[in-house]
């Protein structure tokens, strides 16, 4: 199984996962609006040793994650929202949907800035709970009553995606270092480390251009429709 | 002359605008009402109310309206402006792009008329006239990035790519200060800067031009693949490699990145051992990576393949992964791999046994193990190249022994049920099933799948109707519509042909013919959107993918479903069109000749009607009639069946199969069908040797010659000299004066152990010789003997005795039932 960047030639697959998988879900132009807006974010699982059929075979997928950045966030702060996560029932316990998450935790990092990522879950949905508490460290903000068009209520959760900001900050030193460039004070590593952080912190406040007046429109069609 | 409006006015014809611009439709009509009280011929406002009434769905009367209002303004660009998106709004985009160009014409400086232009211009891949309108936009508002960047596109479309280089340093060189690394806007346009370049074959600049101006680039991930391919098609192997370690260390499932890696390593790709060093590294450094462990089996051999092979199956047998089998199956195209695996899952589940009373088993909880192991054989004795039914059926009913509640192990006894070619079992197993986890919609979609496969349309939308949104008017069929559910659609038109249901099942057919178009048509918005949004790559990635769009084997699936149809109908215009399976042949005439005639008269009342309306374009509308979403007058495709020309509507279909999908021998197999049916024998030629092209000894090909030869002898009097030259010098697959039953008797004995290939001479020799019907019909028959018969094979063969009426059906049936004992479809019928 590849996990790899979800392309747009692969959404009439990853349509039909969705279809397949979840009560939620979109039409075509709206995996298009993720897929053209964030390309960054978005992954998929691919089964890529099964044989081909026809010369016209596209790759079938077997997970994905449609993510986004929240465009004009109420709270000023960007952070990036799981639209939709879902692994085919015959390819689950192998990790896909954690390995599919990380992916993309890390580009809403690199790519747009997110503080934090949001998402929400069915209060039943045990096992996504699971992946998403135990596995990926989500807290729950709070519950959504009647979130989901069949009534259930759905837990709001968010993950602050600061350890990843400092990952990035580390593999930059290390880069950085490997490339002959000191960093601070030599032989004081944790000074080093220190300026470092402000550096980042300086970061934390740029403003990215997204979402805000780059309005979507008619596109969000049926988006959040699923509210009730 | 056009009627000049006072001041009052014209600040009135304001408020039209801005009530039309509002969606406020009902005030825009009346205050433009006002205005054309008093100046009746005053083009721009009648044109205006068009579009209001556009909007509210009244196209018929918006058309007429705006014509008036040409005539009473030719001169006006409102209205031709207009008249263009009315026509835009019909998807006749030909037309509103003439349109457009009047109304540019007359007012050369309208940013909206040219922005509107410009957009159909490239939804319509009129690369040239986009590149003038974009050049013009350019001129207009040349400080805005966007413009430029708009501009690049237009010409790398048009595969001008140093032109588009070009165009994007013009707008760099513009820029007094490097802009912030934050601008999102300007990290894309680096990145597709940096994709010309090497586009363009050249690749030092690309890397030299990615490691300077893309050093801090936002898309890291990008910058990290690009480089990596850079370095490694510049033969700089040892950067490469780090590269494409690094890459390893975000993604480790990606095979991509493994195979660079081991190339840029410069491994002797017969040096397996080393090249299995590189993945156990992985393995060992990523605990929970499958890949690095998963992808050496592909190379491995013998010993090697099968200590890997047993350390990765008990890994995965230990943790229970249902998926096991899947990720191994591809394995099976070699014999001895194909071999080994089953019999490391039989060690697996007799070591467990010895040391039942012995030590704690293997490594932490493996309560999973036995029944994976039994589910994994399960599913190796139901693939089809190890296939042995009975044994997979034992094996799973040992799993579900352990784990009765096991939704996965329920799931694969329904597909060995399948394959049994017992429907009925199948889709009662699934829907067990689904029973054991009903808020699961994967399982729920499978068992809705087995009963359209047991052609159970009714309680399969009934389980559908379990997951789609309640809310949505017309129920779960039209939620399953608006949520374009491919899958769905075409499986219930495929049950529905099985059926004989064939207005249903060209409805459904059609269905699918009309995502596509709207999957067209959703790239529209983008052409704006996309460049203002600053994503570039991405656009033009899914213009590429949207060009070929209906290559899709979503579409080729449904699509020659429908081709099929329309055949059928042809050939047997006595079909009754709506109801099962016709039984009298008189009175299925007698019906499809009222349903035409019905169809008939309802057309000619709608255009009675229409032409009645658009004689008064002014007059008031009845409430009501503002509901966008229209009825829909056909539910049953009654009228698509009642067509009298099918071999038209196929074309429907046909065209985009044949211009997307030319290498699909089914494709090219079902061109000739359709074009010998309405006698275009250049065009089935070309199908012909197309077909003939991708495997000259297909059992259709092979038909088709000989039919393509039948049609060419009987028709030759009506084929212009010209076509008859051309034939005679492109249709070589015949030997010239050939004797045809000599040549389908040589073909038949190459090919006598073939059950398909051999009905393929049979229903050749019937044509041939049609006075021998019964001793061919007795050799049909006998093909049940064939050793290697498929029930696929045997299926065709009973379809094909009784369409030929033969008394040999029901013998044949009969020896088909005790071959294939758990079949239904060879059961005798209650």
């Amino acid at each position: 199984m590849d996990i790899r960047l979800l392309q747009p030639s692969d959404i009439p697959h990853v349509q039909h996962a969705n279809i397949t998988n979840l009560p939620e879900n979109y039409f075509m132009k709206y995996y298009l609006y993720h897929a053209l807006s964030w390309p960054q974010l978005s992954y998929v699982a691919v089964d890529v040793s099964r044989p081909k059929k026809t010369p016209y075979d596209y790759p079938r997928i077997v997970g994905y994650v449609l993510a986004k950045m929240e465009e004009d966030p109420p709270d000023g702060v960007q952070h990036g929202h799981i639209t939709s996560l879902s692994v085919m029932r015959t390819h689950r316990r192998l990790g896909i949907a954690e390995k599919l998450m990380r992916q993309s935790q890390k580009a809403m990092v690199e790519t747009f800035g997110a503080q934090y990522v949001s998402l929400h879950v069915r209060v039943s949905n045990n096992a996504a709970l699971r992946l998403y508490r135990d596995t990926l460290g989500f807290k729950n903000e709070k519950i959504e009553a009647k979130y989901y068009a069949d009534g259930e209520d759905a837990y709001s959760m968010k993950l602050d995606l600061g350890f990843i900001r400092e990952q990035i900050m580390d593999e930059q030193e290390a880069e950085e270092v490997d490339e002959g460039e000191p960093v601070g004070e030599l032989g004081n590593k944790e000074e080093g480390k220190e300026l470092a952080v402000r550096g980042k912190d300086e970061g934390k406040k740029r403003k990215v251009r997204v979402g805000r007046g780059l309005g979507v429109g008619d596109l969000v069609e049926r988006d959040e429709s699923h509210k009730a | 002359m056009p009627q000049q409006l006072s001041a009052k006015e014209q600040s009135l014809f304001r408020t039209v605008v801005r009530n039309y611009e509002d969606k406020q439709y009902k005030k825009g009509v009346k205050a433009a009402d006002q205005i054309l009280r008093k100046n009746p011929k005053h083009g721009d406002t009648l044109a205006m109310k068009a579009l209001i009434m556009n909007s509210q769905g009244k196209t018929d009367e918006a058309f007429a309206l705006a014509k008036v209002a040409l005539q009473c303004d030719m001169k006006s660009h409102v209205c031709w402006h207009v008249y263009g998106l009315l026509y835009r709004a019909v998807k006749n985009f030909e037309e509103a792009i003439k349109a457009y160009k009047f109304a540019l014409r007359l007012e050369p400086d309208s940013a909206q008329i040219q922005r509107d232009l410009a957009l159909l211009q490239i939804q319509m891949r009129d690369y040239q006239g986009y590149i003038v309108s974009r050049r013009a936009m350019l001129t207009a508002r040349s400080t805005l990035r966007q413009s430029w960047t708009a501009l690049a596109v237009a010409h790398h479309l048009n595969g001008e790519l140093a032109e588009a280089e070009r165009v994007l340093t013009a707008y760099e060189d513009t820029l007094k200060h490097p802009p912030p690394k934050s601008d999102f806007e300007n990290s894309e346009a680096v990145m597709y800067k940096n994709s010309l370049i090497a586009e363009q074959g050249d690749i030092p600049k690309a890397l030299e031009h990615l490691e300077s101006a893309g050093k801090y680039n936002l898309d890291k991930l990008a910058v990290l693949e690009l480089r990596a391919t850079y370095l490694a098609k510049l033969d700089r192997k040892e950067e490469a490699a780090k590269a494409y370690r690094a890459l390893l260390d975000r993604n480790s499932e990606y095979k991509k990145y493994y195979d660079g890696l081991i190339e840029a390593m410069e491994i002797d790709p017969q040096d397996i051992k080393l090249r299995k060093a590189v993945y156990d590294g992985y393995a060992e450094k990523y605990p929970r990576c499958d890949a690095a462990r998963r992808l050496p089996l592909d190379f491995l051999h013998g010993d090697d393949f099968q200590e890997a092979a047993s350390g990765y199956i008990r890994r995965m047998l230990d943790k229970g992964v249902p998926s096991t089998f899947a990720n191994l199956k591809h394995l099976y195209s070699d014999s001895s791999k194909k071999e080994v695996l089953p019999s490391l899952v039989q060690q697996y589940i007799d070591s467990d046994k010895s040391s039942a009373n012995e030590e704690p088993k293997r490594n932490g909880d493996t309560s999973k193990g036995a029944s994976a192991a039994y589910y994994f054989l399960a599913q190796h004795y139901n693939y089809y190249l190890s296939r042995d039914l009975d044994k997979a059926m034992e094996y799973i009913e040992r799993a579900i022994e352990l784990e009765p509640e096991s939704v996965d192990f329920h799931m694969t006894k329904a597909r060995i049920w399948k394959h049994y070619g017992d429907t009925q079992s199948a889709s009662e197993v699934m829907e067990q099933a689904r029973a054991l986890d009903t808020r699961d919609r994967h399982i729920n979609t499978k068992a809705a799948k087995y009963q359209l496969r047991n052609d159970d349309s009714e309680a399969a939308i009934k389980t559908m109707g379990l997951f789609t949104r309640a809310e949505t008017v017309g129920g779960p069929l039209a939620d399953l519509h608006d949520m374009q559910c491919v899958w769905f659609l075409t499986e219930d038109g495929q049950s529905y042909v099985r059926q004989g249901k064939i207005g249903l099942a060209l409805k459904r057919f059609t269905s699918i013919y009309n995502i596509f178009d709207v999957w067209q048509e959703d790239q529209f918005d983008f052409h704006s959107f996309s460049l203002r949004k600053g994503q570039i790559r991405a656009y033009v990635e899914m213009m590429r993918w949207e060009d070929h769009l209906r290559e899709h084997p979503f579409y080729s699936r449904a699509a020659l479903s429908a081709v099929d149809v329309y055949i059928k109908i042809h050939d047997k215009p006595l079909m009754n069109g709506t109801n099962g399976v016709g039984n009298g042949d008189a009175e299925d005439a007698a019906e499809r000749k009222k349903a035409a005639k019905k169809a008939r008269k309802e057309a000619q009342k709608a255009e009675r009607e229409l032409a009645a309306k658009r004689a008064e374009p002014n007059k008031p509308t009845t409430p009501g009639s503002d509901d966008p979403k229209k009825k829909d007058d056909d539910p049953d495709g009654a009228k698509l069946a009642a067509t009298t020309e099918p071999m038209n509507d196929a074309m429907k279909f046909l065209t985009p199969l044949l211009q997307f999908s030319p290498k699909s021998i089914d494709v090219q197999i079902a061109g000739f069908e359709v074009y010998i049916r309405r006698r275009k024998y250049l065009l089935a030629l070309k199908c012909l040797l197309a077909a003939y092209a991708l495997d000259k000894e297909h059992s259709k090909v092979h038909e088709q010659i000989v039919r393509f030869k039948l049609a060419l002898d009987e028709d030759s009097e009506i084929l212009p000299p010209k076509s008859a030259e051309v034939i005679k010098s492109e249709f070589t697959l015949l030997p010239a004066c050939v004797d045809l039953s000599k040549y389908n008797d040589e073909y038949l004995s190459k090919h006598k152990d073939c059950a398909r290939r051999t009905l393929s001479t049979l229903k050749v020799r019937k044509l041939l010789k049609p006075d021998s019907a019964s001793a061919i019909e007795k050799e049909v028959a006998g093909i049940v003997k064939l050793p290697t018969i498929t029930m696929g094979e045997a299926i065709e063969a009973l379809e094909l005795l009784t369409l030929w009426k033969s008394s040999e059906a029901e013998g044949f049936r009969t020896e088909a039932a005790a071959k294939w004992p758990k079949a239904t479809i060879f059961a005798t019928k209650a």
